[in-house]
């Protein structure tokens, strides 16, 4: 398929919306995730700290957020930047997936790290 | 008549770009974006190893704790405070009137950034904990 029948659709309002919403977003998550991570060194860096905090569902479930939300807003980042160049139809269609196959497959092992608790 | 090679084209489009505080501005959350976007990868990948079990995992998180590897992540911490200091400068100028006064918003942001950076070099350096304090306002803190 040619690119430019997908590139079309949509003015890409949607995807500037999202991506300012899951920055917002990010912003909160990450004050926590790095006073949790490095106000000592322990915290982050013991198996036994992270196992602990893994107890606890809701923890699970705003870290699945977090991996999911920065997946998409990095991911849709890159994409972002790559469409304000002009390519051809066939590396359009390359990146794209690329991007897709990267962001499930590191969602994946991101959601199954956190799941193995 | 004289042809410029790419390259020359190139450097000088660069050389004669205007570079005003917002471009710079937009230029840095790209690159840190990049960057970010590819240390996030990296990151998923390494936490993988919370799966062989602790000896694999304290292992791994001893060797990220040498000196160069806390001045590497504390650099790290330093394109994360830039994209997101920007980033909510970009969110003021995107839904309210902060197109306005976008250059006091970048300076006010790139301050609050800068101090916050060095505050976290001062925490992952030589930082002691208030866990009483901390306990109480950050959630699953312990």
């Amino acid at each position: 398929m040619s690119y430019k029948y997908i590139g079309s659709r949509g003015s890409g309002s949607m995807s500037w919306f999202l991506q300012r919403i899951s920055g917002v977003v990010l912003v909160f998550v990450m004050v926590g995730h790095f006073i949790l991570m490095h106000y000592n060194p322990e915290m982050g860096h013991s198996f036994d700290r992270v196992f602990e905090r893994m107890q606890n569902p809701y923890y699970q479930m705003l870290q699945i957020a977090f991996v999911v939300l920065a997946l998409y807003h990095g991911l849709q980042g890159v994409w972002n930047i790559y469409r304000d160049f002009k390519f051809p139809s066939w590396l359009n269609m390359t990146v794209l997936a690329i991007l897709i196959v990267a962001g499930v497959g590191f969602g994946a092992l991101g959601i199954a790290n956190i799941l193995h608790f | 008549m004289y042809q410029k090679s790419p390259t020359q084209e190139w450097t000088s489009n660069v050389v004669r770009y205007k570079k005003f505080s917002g471009s710079w501005a937009w230029l840095l959350h790209r690159v840190t974006g990049l960057g970010l976007t590819a240390y996030v990868l990296v990151h998923i990948n390494t936490l993988a190893s919370l799966q062989e079990g602790p000896e694999a995992f304290n292992a791994k998180m001893q060797v990220f704790m040498a000196p160069h590897w806390l001045f590497a992540a504390w650099i790290l911490f330093g394109l994360v405070i830039y994209h997101t200091v920007n980033g909510i400068r970009i969110v003021i100028i995107d839904f309210g009137k902060g197109a306005k006064y976008h250059k006091q918003l970048l300076y006010g942001a790139v301050a609050i950034g800068l101090i916050v950076f060095l505050w976290m070099g001062y925490i992952m350096f030589f930082g002691h904990t208030d866990h009483d304090f901390l306990s109480h306002i950050v959630p699953f803190y312990n």
